[in-house]
């Protein structure tokens, strides 16, 4: 059984970027806990399993620039400054 | 005009070949079928204009005029690509899916976008931001998914054939639930360019339609090498509707897998259609074996490790900053990071990043995501193994038949078990098509599964059309559409 702390919680919910709301971390402790614990499984069954023999192969393309209009693309952005994406401050005084 | 609603792609590429219906005509009488029906079903999020499809298919091919709803996790060039999330409500495409580009190519009309539960993270079309969509043959009851909207559309006659997306059954379960067939192809066989990537390792694009036929005519259309996707494997296109007969292959051994139908909670109804579906293939000229699948018990903890490490990499690049929602409040860059992701993502999706997170978080990856990915080779080589003793298997798609709206509301671990009987074909990559089977006492369709192995998509529709021209499960249809 698999159990979880609130620190811990709180930690994967900051490495994750998501803000968590105090109300929301009792019930995701619950959760983990519960679905983790039925994902606990896979240790016994990998136990007697080797290490995979075969490796994955990379497939590789010419690297090629290929001539785009960027402005499809920067008009989707919540803000913009001519070919910036605009964001909040990124040093907190 | 009942006759049009539930006609194949078959039968209505024959009346456009004949004149006796035109391309608009046939467009006309299924945007009206959605207007009159889809309220009540929320099986769409969005019907295009006329006068966009009518521009994007023009161009003759096999597929010309015959309308097809998406999944709307598959981008189409300029319409929105919301895949069910607040995230990216008023996100548009700026190009085409590879397999949208390669069916616009072939004339079809892309009519509208499909629900779908947030990112297909679901299986029951509840956690879409926007809507829940319906199961046409009993309203209280869930559509499947996460691919639920294009199943109910085709199962209600809205439309005859639709796409979905299928990383741990999400073509496959819906199919079962509302009667249609639904297939999901070897892992590589279609391209995943343009379909947002949920766990990029299972993924693919899959066909829904009325009939077997339907299935391999639309999946040769799309199938195939792609260089802007360089999972996809090196396979020459052919038409697969060319063997498909009505009869099996001589000397055919279908394995039945026995752990399956002993599994605990499977319905005796989906059992007793299981059984009598083996009795049909016997009186086919096939033989019934009987194998186990050990390693489908340990498939579900396996498929939940490894998606939700998947998704929590890939669902990192929704950040605010180059599209999608962005919280406005938020005074620091990470502020708006966090906030973002809070209010833009719903709670599932979150859940499964965190989930993710954890088991790929230094102390935990060692223990979850290594053992999963062993236990993802050891599915893989036991079908294999399986394979090298009988030609197909056969195996539920479902436990049971479609369940209530919100029935696990208050179970929540009982939800993320849906794929038990599907996720196994993900994990080994190996292509699985559901037909409708049966009928519930309660009068709920019934479907079960044809698995192959890797890219013998050939003898899987085969095998599967045989099956569907002897019984009569496919030609059954909700009442009141």
């Amino acid at each position: 059984m698999t159990k979880i702390s609130r620190d811990e919680v709180l930690h994967i919910a900051r490495i994750s970027r998501i803000a968590l709301h105090e109300d929301e971390v009792e019930p995701l402790m619950k959760r983990l806990e519960e679905v983790l614990s039925y994902a606990e499984r896979v240790i016994e069954a990998g136990a007697d399993i080797e290490e995979p023999s075969t490796k994955n192969v990379n497939i590789f393309r010419e690297d090629l620039v290929v001539p785009q209009d960027p402005e499809p693309i920067l008009a989707q952005a919540p803000e913009r400054e001519g070919n910036y994406f605009v964001v909040p401050v990124i040093l907190d005084n | 005009m009942n006759s049009l609603s539930f006609a194949t792609v078959k039968q209505l590429r024959e009346q456009l070949k004949n004149k006796t219906i035109s391309i608009e005509e046939l467009l006309d009488f299924f945007i009206n079928r959605f207007a009159a029906y889809d309220g009540e079903l929320g099986a769409a999020l969005e019907i295009f204009d006329k006068e966009w499809i009518l521009k994007n298919s023009t161009l003759p091919g096999p597929l010309q005029g015959i309308p097809g709803l998406i999944k709307n996790n598959i981008a189409i060039e300029d319409q929105l690509l919301t895949c069910g999330s607040h995230m990216l409500e008023d996100f548009r495409s700026p190009y085409d899916a590879t397999v949208i580009a390669r069916l616009k190519a072939q004339g079809g009309a892309i009519i509208g976008r499909a629900n779908l539960d947030e990112f297909a993270m679901g299986s029951s079309t509840e956690t879409s931001y926007f809507q829940k969509t319906k199961n046409p043959w009993d309203l209280s009851r869930v559509p499947g998914g996460s691919s639920g909207g294009s199943a109910a559309a085709v199962a209600a006659g809205l439309v005859p054939w639709a796409l979905g997306s299928d990383t741990g059954g999400s073509v496959r379960q819906p199919a079962a639930f509302c009667g249609i067939v639904g297939m999901k192809p070897t892992y590589g066989h279609v391209s995943r360019y343009g379909l947002v990537h949920y766990a990029s390792s299972l993924d693919q694009i899959g066909v829904f339609s009325r009939s077997v036929y339907d299935s391999a005519f639309i999946f040769s259309l799309m199938a195939g090498k792609d260089e802007h996707d360089s999972s996809t494997l090196q396979v020459k296109s052919k038409d697969y509707t060319q063997k498909l007969d009505g009869t099996l292959p001589k000397g055919l051994k279908i394995g039945i897998v026995d752990n399956t139908l002993s599994a605990e909670g499977m319905d005796p109804e989906v059992v007793l259609a299981i059984e009598n579906g083996m009795k049909e293939f016997e009186k086919l000229g096939a033989t019934i074996h009987h194998v186990t699948l050990p390693a489908i018990d340990y498939s579900a903890a396996a498929y939940f490790i490894l998606s939700r490490a998947e998704a929590a990499s890939n669902l990192a690049r929704f950040d605010g900053v180059r599209y999608g929602f962005r919280n406005k409040q938020a005074s620091t860059l990470r502020a708006m990071y966090d906030e973002t992701r809070h209010d833009g993502f719903g709670a599932e999706v979150k859940k499964r990043i965190i989930v993710g997170n954890y088991v790929l978080s230094s102390g935990h990856s060692g223990e979850f995501y290594d053992n999963a990915q062993k236990v993802k080779r050891l599915i893989r080589s036991q079908f294999v193994d399986a394979f090298k003793e009988v030609d197909v298997l056969l195996m539920p798609t479902h436990p049971a038949p479609a369940f209530k709206l919100g029935a696990f509301d208050l179970d929540p671990l009982q939800i993320d078990l849906q794929d038990y009987f599907t996720c196994p074909m993900n994990l080994a990559g190996v292509p699985a098509i559901s037909v409708p089977c049966g009928m519930s006492s309660s009068g709920l369709p019934i479907g079960f599964q044809i698995a192959a192995p890797h890219l013998a998509e050939e003898l899987m529709f085969k095998v599967a059309d045989a099956y569907e021209k002897a019984t009569p499960w496919h030609t059954m249809h909700p009442k009141g559409y």
